[in-house]
């Protein structure tokens, strides 16, 4: 008895064992990519330091004209002006600190970036006024989450519900619609809203061409979350149009192809439901891509759409990372990315531990 | 069910097959009501019908109704709402939607420009701020790897001027949307206007002659010992290639290929370099010219403000004193533009004629140099709708006008509601300090200040808003003149400072220091400004209702002083190089009387406008009660007023209108009312009214509470509300205003002259002739009081100066002028085709105009005359 029940508590702790042990790998394996990222992103964002020279010329070329064109200087002589002109330049080279080499203030900004010390923009404030970089992404993700959000699900269970039918409807007029229609995915949403815009907002104007809201803001909950909705018509329109196609023809594919399993022949043989061959012959054992799928595009959604969020000047993240490209503000590019970095990470992690729940065949270390 | 389970009955296929005829059922129910969803939805949030400008549905929607301008007070209009749109083609389409009435970004897009034309829902205005050349390096004539680079020669750079159509690139290259543009003046600001004459002249001079062009460069070219083989220029055996650095953001991309093309039609081989200006910058601006990284560069510059005096560019832009940069540096001007440009650049002239004679010599002298060739002056254009009428600058466009808050309304009528698309809202904190600076933020809280003199939009004199008067004194050699009659202008051997002057500031003790105490043996200036503020000035009251005091003109003053004091808890290092230019020139100032408010200002700095010495030394207010609580929260740590302390001290940079900063402003703000707390007490406690702090801090808590910020002023317009995420604010008018709504609106049409001239085809050498010119705008004849002068050039065949000259105004004729020629000058122009060149100078606008009258001149009968 003793021994019998000595057995499985040893295997249990060989495989909690073994789990931790994957799980600290992989916890390490994931950090390191997460560091190298990073620590890449910092060095192209900076373009390998040259971008302090770039920034030193910015700086020396906006002082020099701001100087010129005031008055106010006009009677200096040329010497006192040319020592204010660099009197301000070292005011603004001190603030960035470009006096230190590149290579050191490159591993700060790694450092604080792998603790999430985002600290502060250098460059950028938030539409609120604040020069926190959590500030300035904070600001931005509730929209950027609300209408790719929005939209991406819409895309995704769309695309699984219908892709799920048309598996079973092989060379139906709707299946062979579909193939047909999958190119049209090759346009970017953007451009499918321009012609959005031009349709519903200028030709037939009965849709807002961009923003989030109305112009003022509505007064009240209610009017203020209609008018969201209106605005979030075309985008996510222009996102649906754009993916909808090829992401039923990338499933219906994938289902195809499980749907013709042995078992769910034999299933269907058997002479059991349609909708139970479904959920547990065909859903069942492809859930782990799904899943994958489904948090990959989550994920994704923190990324936002730099060109689409343009083209509807919808405030969210895309815009913003862009702006920060522009205005080369290293922290605020660095904040972005590692939150993005450690999500993904987490996502990865999570995923591995999903895996084995979803799929019994998963098995952690040598057998 | 019961059917169901029926139908079932007939086996599984049977069963199945019903079973899908079921859910083919609901699916079609199921569309039917997604459609009828939608069709609901879209009726829901069907907008009501937009309306060309003008029409009835959007005059309902504007809310502006029928009214007289000079019956309201304040803001013609009730609410102007910003909203951010960086698309210009998008917002000229929202503009001609009617969903947007105004773009506050100037256009420079060829395209969106034709479609603004052909519109007839969106109009334009047009500013002339910025400008083109082609930057020279002036190296050489060998680079150190040995190229040649001919435009270390001044002659083949002064050729450059003959080589290049301005005309094609203002017209082809900018699509109409530049000015031709010759001299380092810009054609559009008043020095421009000054020396008309001058101008013409050296334009004519310097106009498209490439065979001249051609000619002088292959003299030159051989002089340095370069030799044309095959149609190509070779230097020691190697080709002669010449490296344009071109800018690839705007025109100038198109500029930079067609001199391009013009130098390979010489002989020149060329390497094009398309860069932006971040690309750029190392090039032409961080390198040294001498290592030959760059021949030519597509150079740009912009002003937002009419500049009146010019006379700096000299330096700035030919000797090496204009920027410490290795390119400037490497500039050899010669010694006698050198000497000009240096005098020009300290106002070193007594008189205004000395000025010009000045002025004169150093634009034949930067031509004759050419270290830039200048191209064009680039027109900026600003939409809005056909119904909507406003003030813009000359050279600033909407967002460097001051008039806009003053004159925006929909024609002919007044109130209702403003949408403005502006590139940015909010783009940088709002505080008055050291808040932001950006361009769109700075012309949005315009709208919420009063400041006591404003800019002409046409001509950048000052005009009196809050004031009533002014009396300039300088000393005698001060080159100083007034142009309006608002202000008087004396001149004396000596200006002796008072001792009762504030002039600096004590911060331990909180009180000013007077001259008697800093300068025991006295003190003299260049300047003495009184100025006079209008009856009641200090009577009016902030946005939030508190009643002004002298301390809301003090504080802003001490301020000055604070924040460029080591010892003090405000002391921001940023500061310190403005006050220490400030603190050069000023030396003190007092209040003359309290009421009517009569300020004193003694200076040694000097504008050659009166006008804009007024302007500088003019006080203004500032609200006392919200810098106090900046001020705490300062002294405390949380907020800072500038960006670079902000960073500095990692605390929030101060925004009254948004953010963090809001919440530590509230506990200020409590404090402060609770201890009645006035900043700098020793000074400002005796200034400030007696329930002063308690009524204060009361209005400036119902006004948070209300709109939900602290941004407070005393401007036509208020700040309702603010939508930072959204990219939107609400500016609603102040009804308590005190100027009529009618008092700016002449500005709202730049009164640019149109000139033709009309005389004989041909004229006989032994006679004289008679031109008319005839001025006019808008269809009816100029003014006279409003025309400076009329000058003339007369031309031979080969472009010389021939005789110069003023015309007479016709006694009889309206906007009719008489240019007689005698028969002398007729006669020494001899047979041929010349012409006749008028300059018309406004003092309504700075832009000249010109005109021009081809005739011939035949041989006089029997000789007579020749």
């Amino acid at each position: 008895m003793a021994d019998r029940s000595m057995v499985p508590g040893r295997g249990l702790l060989r495989d909690l064992r073994r789990l931790a042990l994957f799980m600290v790998k992989r916890i390490l394996a994931l950090f390191l990519t997460v560091v190298v990222g990073v620590y890449l992103t910092i060095l192209v964002a900076n373009m390998g330091g040259k971008v302090d020279e770039l920034r030193r010329i910015q700086i020396e070329s906006t002082v020099a004209e701001e100087v010129r064109a005031n008055p106010d200087f006009n009677d200096m002589s040329s010497q006192e002006r040319n020592e204010m002109i660099n009197e301000r330049v070292q005011l603004e080279v001190d603030r960035l600190n470009l006096d230190e080499p590149f290579i050191w203030r490159s591993f700060d900004y790694l450092n604080q970036a792998i603790w999430l010390n985002l600290g502060r923009a250098e460059q950028m404030s938030s539409d609120r006024g604040s020069r926190d970089v959590y500030d300035i992404i904070g600001e931005r993700l509730p929209a950027t989450i609300l209408l790719f959000g929005t939209a991406n699900l819409l895309i995704f269970f769309s695309s699984v519900f219908i892709a799920l039918r048309l598996s079973r409807r092989y060379g139906s007029p709707a299946d062979r619609a579909v193939i047909g229609l999958a190119p049209t995915s090759a346009a970017p949403a953007w451009f499918y809203g321009i012609f959005l815009i031009l349709f519903f907002a200028f030709i037939a104007p009965i849709l807002p061409a961009g923003g989030m809201v109305d112009v003022p803001p509505p007064q009240g909950m209610a009017a203020y979350g209609l008018s969201v909705l209106k605005h979030m018509v075309l985008p996510v329109l222009a996102m649906f149009m754009s993916q909808i196609f090829i992401s039923i023809y990338s499933w219906r594919t994938f289902f195809l192809i499980h749907s013709s399993e042995d078992y769910v022949e034999m299933a269907r043989a058997k002479g059991l439901p349609e909708g139970r061959v479904e959920r547990r012959y065909i859903l069942r054992p492809t859930l782990a891509p799904i899943v994958t799928s489904f948090l990959l595009m989550l994920i994704g959604l923190w990324s936002g759409a730099i060109i689409l969020e343009s083209v509807f000047n919808w405030p969210g993240l895309g815009t913003l990372l862009f702006e920060a490209i522009g205005h080369r503000d290293t922290p605020v590019i660095i904040g972005g990315v590692v939150i993005f970095a450690y999500l993904l990470a987490l996502t990865v992690f999570i995923l591995d531990i999903l895996y084995a729940i979803l799929d019994p065949r998963v098995r952690v270390g040598p057998e | 069910m019961a059917f169901m389970s029926i139908a079932c009955r007939g086996g599984r296929s049977s069963c199945r097959g019903k079973g899908l005829e079921t859910v083919r059922r609901r699916s079609r129910y199921l569309i039917a009501a997604i459609v009828l969803f939608a069709i609901a939805l879209i009726v829901a949030l069907w907008p009501e019908p937009a309306a060309g400008p003008g029409g009835k549905a959007g005059q309902e929607r504007k809310g502006a109704v029928e009214g007289d301008p000079s019956e309201r007070r304040g803001a013609l209009i009730d609410q102007v709402v910003f909203t951010e749109e960086g698309n210009p083609g998008k917002a000229v389409g929202r503009i001609e939607s009617g969903s947007r009435h105004v773009f506050a970004q100037g256009v420079t897009n060829k395209t969106v420009y034709h479609q603004l034309r052909q519109s007839e829902h969106a109009e334009f205005d047009l500013s002339y701020g910025s400008s083109s050349e082609l930057t020279l390096n002036p190296s050489g004539p060998e680079f150190g790897d040995g190229e040649l680079n001919p435009f270390a020669v001044p002659e083949i750079r002064e050729a450059m001027n003959w080589l290049v159509d301005r005309d094609y690139i203002a017209n082809e290259l900018y699509g109409g949307l530049a000015a031709p543009r010759y001299l380092p003046l810009s054609t559009a600001f008043p020095d421009y206007a000054r020396l008309a004459d001058v101008a013409r002249e050296l334009e004519v001079q310097y106009g498209h002659k490439p065979v001249r062009a051609r000619e002088v460069i292959e003299r030159e070219m051989e002089a340095l010992g370069a030799i044309r083989s095959g149609g190509r220029w070779m230097y020691e055996g190697r080709p002669v290639r010449i490296k344009l650095l071109i800018r690839t953001e705007d025109a100038r991309k198109q500029v930079g290929d067609y001199v391009a093309n013009q130098l390979e039609e010489l002989g020149f081989e060329t390497e094009r370099m398309y860069r932006t200006a971040e690309q750029a910058g190392p090039i032409w601006l961080a390198s040294d010219p001498s290592a030959g990284r760059w021949h030519i560069y597509t150079g740009g510059w912009v002003s937002t403000v009419i500049n009146r005096d010019q006379a700096q560019n000299f330096a700035d832009f030919y000797t090496p004193e204009g920027r410490p940069s290795p390119l400037w540096q490497a500039y050899e001007p010669s010694e006698e533009l050198h000497e000009i440009s240096q005098r020009l650049s300290r106002r070193d002239y007594e008189t205004v004629d000395q000025r010009r004679a000045l002025m004169t010599r150093a634009l034949r002298l930067s031509m004759e140099n050419s270290a830039r060739i200048w191209l064009a002056d680039g027109l900026n254009v600003w939409p809005y709708a056909a119904d909507v009428e406003l003030a813009m600058d000359l050279a600033g466009g909407l967002a460097g006008s001051r008039l806009w808050p003053f004159t925006l309304r929909f024609e002919d009528k007044v109130g209702g509601e403003m949408i403005v698309s502006s590139p940015t809202v909010l783009t940088e904190p709002w505080n008055p300090i050291a808040g932001t600076n950006w361009l769109y933020d700075t012309m949005m809280i315009r709208a919420t200040e009063d400041a006591p003199v404003m800019p002409d939009p046409f001509t950048g004199l000052y005009w009196p808003q809050r004031i009533q008067g002014a009396e300039v004194t300088v000393v005698e050699d001060a080159p100083v003149q007034r142009n309006l009659d608002w202000l008087t202008l004396d001149r004396a051997d000596e200006i002796e400072v008072p001792g009762d002057v504030w002039i600096d500031w004590d911060t331990e003790a909180e009180r000013f220091r007077r001259v008697e105490e800093k300068h025991p043996d006295g003190l003299t200036a260049r300047t003495r400004t009184r100025i006079r503020f209008e009856e009641g000035y200090l009577d009016r009251r902030w946005h939030d209702g508190s009643q002004m005091s002298l301390a809301d003109l003090v504080l802003p003053y001490i301020l000055q002083f604070e924040r460029a004091d080591e010892d003090s808890p405000l002391y921001d290092r940023s500061h310190v190089p403005s006050f220490q230019t400030f603190q050069r020139h000023f030396r003190g100032w007092r209040i003359v009387s309290r009421d009517p408010l009569v300020v004193e200002v003694y200076s040694d700095q000097i504008y050659p406008d009166a006008e804009t010495i007024v302007a500088a030394r003019t006080p203004s207010t500032q609200p006392w009660h919200t810098l106090a609580l900046g001020i705490r929260a300062e002294r405390n740590g949380g907020l800072m007023f500038s960006s670079d302390k902000a960073d500095q001290t990692g605390e929030t940079w101060l925004s009254m209108v948004s953010g963090p900063s809001l919440p530590v402003l509230d506990r200020h703000r409590r404090d402060a009312a609770a201890s009645g707390w006035v900043p700098f007490a020793e000074t400002l406690g005796d200034l400030t009214r007696e329930d002063g702090p308690d009524q204060r801090y009361a209005a400036i808590a119902e006004w948070r509470k209300e709109r939900g910020h602290y941004w407070i002023g005393d401007g036509p317009f208020y700040l309702h509300s603010v939508h930072p995420v959204e990219g939107s604010l609400v500016m609603r008018r102040n009804e308590d205003f005190p100027d009529r709504s009618d008092k700016w609106l002449r500005f709202t049409e730049p009164q640019i002259p149109v000139v033709s001239v009309e005389g004989p085809m041909t004229v006989t050498t032994n006679e004289g002739a008679q031109f008319r010119v005839d001025i006019r705008y808008a269809g009816e004849p100029y003014p006279r009081s409003g025309i400076d002068s009329v000058e003339y050039l007369l031309l031979d065949g080969d472009g010389d100066v021939q005789t110069r000259g003023v015309a007479d105004a016709v006694e009889t004729g309206e906007g009719a002028w008489q240019v007689s020629i005698a028969r002398e000058d007729i006669s020494a122009l001899g047979s041929g085709a010349n012409r006749l060149e008028i300059t018309v100078k406004s003092n309504q606008v700075a832009l000249p105009r010109f005109a021009s009258h081809a005739f011939a001149t035949l041989p006089a009968p029997n000789g007579e005359g020749d």
